[in-house]
């Protein structure tokens, strides 16, 4: 009778395998705040900059509408369960409106008119830095998401603290912003949530600008042993995003200080340089931003019919230059460069005999 | 020589009823086995527990083919027969179970109607970029929101192309939120009594069923009626339009003019602290059989009752089990039926509404 039994246990573990634990519904899991059980008071560096009109439901505030539980999950699985949430909390909670569908999108535009991405910062993908390391060489980093792979909040704070200056962008983001032109200030100087320290930077930078990047990508600095790089300024020379030069205006060689935001006249250093040139590098930026149409051969000035015009966000106007703004997450270009090959050096250099 | 009729001994009888029983068991498990579990990826949930929604079965692909898990699924709907229709938003198709949640077909793939310069458009008759909302009409026709070609695109029962409106690159009305100022953004659909009701970033648009624009309303702002990406609709036999105003974080009834009723909710201002507030994010509404309003709120991670006074109960928590939800996205009914699209569980859920 050994089969017997033998096809008794077989049935029984057939039947059971469609037997799920009873469900709890943990109701009182919801509807509390972190501070009742903490205490916690929040950062009070968050207050607003009035001019700071574009975080949407960020509400000048922060980045969270939510509850502390959608990100901080506290593990309370129930009763019987043995399988734990995904662990890409932070990604999910930001693509619930930044797929497109609550705020414009950041990841997936390209594909979405039928590019394909060449360059990008991928989520949740690598934990390998490219010139990571202070020798230029690529290093691994422990990131925030799962696994020690890179996400949102890596470069972005959800709590809006610690973050850096407000800085003028590129950005249509907005349906209800005013198209606007080349004369006007794009959008209102905001830090974008910027963190003061990406995850794994050494020190702080208030501003943004090559040293934020150099937070990651040190061994793109500057200085940095072994490496040919091209040379950078950095926030101590006083060179950040929202103060580089930028030519006085279409066919003219003169520049002023400015922000290189909104505008394309920030790409070119012309040569012979300025005054406001004189003695300085580039910023990762001017190398490195939305790929666009900028600069000439001749003297590295830019003219009319590659000024910067953004009306809509995401590149959903086909004349806007550049097309997208979705800087530093993905580009149709090759390692972010705004314009690739020559084109990309004779924006501020004369070719020699040229 | 010729065969005797033995008389069985009793050890043999035994035997013998045991071979019996054990082979009926077997048939009555592999029947089990086959109505319950009818592809790798449904499971059916035995045992649901009391009152609340109760899960019935879970779908998370179709099973077979390239892709047989779905990737962010973002709708789904009954048809009047009890079929599922999935969005399978990341693969941008839409798949079809039976009401068993039997594999059945599915229909899309990829098509970009409106590219980039130097892009291919690659868009032809049935392709999706992007499908969000969907809604079938009680003669089984299929209207889905082709949020990245700015369109809805319009299929019979079976899953085969009918038509397209409005025409993406034609400007709506007085305006609409898709590329370059033409076709429309559109999130959700809603279809009823011969209308097509939309979503797009501010608004609502409403077409006949053939496409012909009959009206449209919302705007950006904080005043009450106004939109800021809602994500989800549906219509009651009066023309009542129910609208899900995610980032303004309510629900808005509006009457067939497009004039404020109610509204459950109110915009979240900060992070919540002491404060309570109704919904996180809600993504969508769907009317059920008592005239209450099912609301998915992906933050809450739950679907909230409601009626015009408010909340009437909640149910589901966060979780990977059947019955709890990860950032759920769109909700439908039909009888005590509930639909939920799971969102980041990569997942669709049939509920049971019970009270
Ligand atoms: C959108 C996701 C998200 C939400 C919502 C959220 N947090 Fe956080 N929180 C994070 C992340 C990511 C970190 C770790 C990195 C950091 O410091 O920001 C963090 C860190 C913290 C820390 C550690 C200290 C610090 O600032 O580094 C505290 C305390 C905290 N959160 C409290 C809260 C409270 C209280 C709430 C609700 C009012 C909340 N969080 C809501 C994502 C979130
Ligand atoms: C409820 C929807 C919603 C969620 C969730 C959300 N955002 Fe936003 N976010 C918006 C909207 C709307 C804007 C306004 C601009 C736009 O439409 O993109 C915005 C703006 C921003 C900006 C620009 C702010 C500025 O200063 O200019 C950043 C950066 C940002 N979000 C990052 C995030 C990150 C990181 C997360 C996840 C932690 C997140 N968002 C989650 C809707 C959301
Ligand atoms: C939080 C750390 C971090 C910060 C800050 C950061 N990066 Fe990166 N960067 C990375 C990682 C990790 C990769 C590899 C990404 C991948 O493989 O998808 C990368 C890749 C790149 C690449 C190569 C992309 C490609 O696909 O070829 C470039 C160029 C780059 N970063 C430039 C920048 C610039 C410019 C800035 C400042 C605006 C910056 N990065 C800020 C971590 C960072
Ligand atoms: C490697 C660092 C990095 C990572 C990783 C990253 N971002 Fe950003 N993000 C930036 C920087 C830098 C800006 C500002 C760019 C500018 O305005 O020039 C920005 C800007 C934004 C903006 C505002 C765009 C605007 O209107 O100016 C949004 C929204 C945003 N990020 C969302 C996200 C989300 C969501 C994720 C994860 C899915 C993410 N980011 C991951 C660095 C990062
Ligand atoms: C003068 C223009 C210029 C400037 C300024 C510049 N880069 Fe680059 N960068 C390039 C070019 C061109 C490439 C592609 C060739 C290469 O990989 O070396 C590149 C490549 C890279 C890569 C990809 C390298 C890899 O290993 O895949 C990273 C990361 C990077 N740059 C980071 C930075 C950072 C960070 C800064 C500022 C500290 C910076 N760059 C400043 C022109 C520039
Ligand atoms: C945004 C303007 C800009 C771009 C683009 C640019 N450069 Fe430069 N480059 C400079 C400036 C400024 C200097 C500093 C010396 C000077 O004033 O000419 C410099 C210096 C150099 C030097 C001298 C380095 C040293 O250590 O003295 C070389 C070589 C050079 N660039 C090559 C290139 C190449 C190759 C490219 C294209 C990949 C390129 N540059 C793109 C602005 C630029």
């Amino acid at each position: 009778m050994r089969w017997f039994a033998g096809i008794s246990a077989l049935i029984m573990i057939g039947v059971l395998a469609f037997a799920s634990p009873a469900l709890a519904y943990d109701e009182a899991g919801s509807g509390r705040t972190c501070i009742e059980c903490h205490g916690l008071e929040l950062g009070e560096s968050a207050v607003p900059t009035p001019t700071v009109t574009r975080k949407g439901p960020h509400g000048g505030y922060s980045t969270g509408t939510q509850k502390c539980e959608t990100c901080h999950t506290v593990h309370v699985a129930p009763l019987g369960s043995t399988m734990l949430l995904p662990a890409a909390t932070i990604k999910d909670t930001c693509n619930s409106c930044h797929d497109g569908t609550g705020g414009q999108g950041v990841y997936g535009v390209l594909a979405a008119r039928g590019l394909t991405p060449n360059s990008a910062h991928r989520i949740e993908a690598t934990n390998i830095v490219p010139g990571g390391a202070t020798d230029g060489s690529d290093t691994s980093r422990v990131f925030s998401a799962a696994g020690g792979l890179m996400t949102c909040s890596d470069c972005h704070s959800p709590h809006d603290g610690q973050t850096v200056d407000p800085f003028t962008g590129d950005r249509v983001r907005d349906a209800s912003e005013a198209a606007q032109s080349e004369a006007t200030t794009l959008t209102p100087a905001t830090n974008r949530l910027l963190r003061q320290r990406p995850t794994g930077a050494d020190s702080a930078v208030t501003v943004y600008g090559s040293s934020w990047c150099g937070g990651c990508h040190k061994g793109r600095l500057s200085g940095s042993a072994g490496v040919v790089n091209h040379p950078v300024e950095t926030e101590t020379a006083g060179f950040a995003y929202d103060n580089v030069p930028l030519v006085d205006g279409i066919d003219q060689i003169t520049t002023s200080l400015g922000s290189l935001g909104g505008t394309n006249r920030g790409y070119t250093m012309p040569a012979t340089r300025t005054v406001e040139q004189a003695g300085h590098k580039p910023i990762c930026q001017q190398c490195h931003e939305d790929a666009r149409s900028v600069g000439d051969v001749t003297q590295g000035t830019i003219d009319a019919s590659e000024a910067f015009t953004v009306t809509t966000a995401d590149g959903t106007t086909t004349t806007d230059n550049p097309r997208f703004q979705v800087f530093p997450h993905e580009s149709v270009n090759d390692s972010f460069l705004i314009e690739e090959n020559d084109d990309l050096c004779l924006n501020c250099h004369v070719p020699p005999g040229g | 020589m010729a065969s005797t009729r033995r008389q069985l001994t009793p050890r043999q009888a035994f035997t013998l009823i045991a071979v019996v029983l054990a082979v009926a068991l077997i048939a009555l498990v592999l029947y089990l086995l086959f109505y319950m579990a009818p592809t790798g990826f449904t499971e059916l949930v035995v045992d649901p527990g009391e009152g609340g929604l109760r899960p019935i079965m879970v779908i998370s692909g179709p099973g077979t083919g390239e892709n047989p898990s779905f990737s962010r699924p973002m709708g789904a709907a009954f048809g009047p027969d009890g079929r599922i229709y999935t969005v399978d938003t990341g693969n941008n198709r839409v798949c079809v179970f039976d009401d068993n949640g039997r594999f059945l077909f599915e229909f899309g793939g990829f098509g970009v109607a409106k590219p980039a310069p130097g892009a291919e458009a690659s868009w032809e008759e049935g392709k999706l970029n992007s499908p969000l909302g969907i809604d079938i009409d009680d003669d089984g026709t299929v209207y889905v929101a082709d949020f990245r070609n700015d369109s809805i695109s319009v299929f019979d029962a079976e899953g085969a192309f009918l038509r397209r409106f409005p025409d993406p690159a034609t400007r709506v009305g007085f305006g609409a939120s898709g590329q370059d100022g033409t076709g429309i953004a559109v999130t959700d659909v809603a279809v009823r009594d011969g209308k097509v009701y939309a979503t797009d970033t501010y608004q609502v648009v409403i077409f006949t069923t053939e496409g012909e624009l009959l009206g449209q309303f919302g705007k950006p702002g904080l005043e009450e009626g106004d939109l800021d990406h809602p994500n989800g609709i549906d219509v009651d036999e009066n023309g009542v339009i129910y609208v899900a105003d995610s980032n303004h974080n309510r629900v808005t009834a509006f009457d067939p003019d497009g004039e404020v009723l109610w509204q459950v909710g109110e915009r979240v201002t900060e992070m919540a602290r002491e404060a309570e507030y109704t919904f996180g994010l809600p993504r969508d509404v769907a009317l059920s059989e008592d005239e209450t309003l099912l609301v998915v709120d992906a933050f809450e991670f739950d679907v909230a009752e409601i009626d015009e006074t408010g909340i009437i109960a909640r149910y589901g928590a966060r979780g990977v089990e059947p019955g709890q939800f990860n950032f759920a996205n769109s909700v439908d009914v039909r009888g005590s039926d509930v639909v939920i699209a799971d969102k980041e569980n990569d997942r669709v859920q049939v509920l049971e509404l019970i009270r």
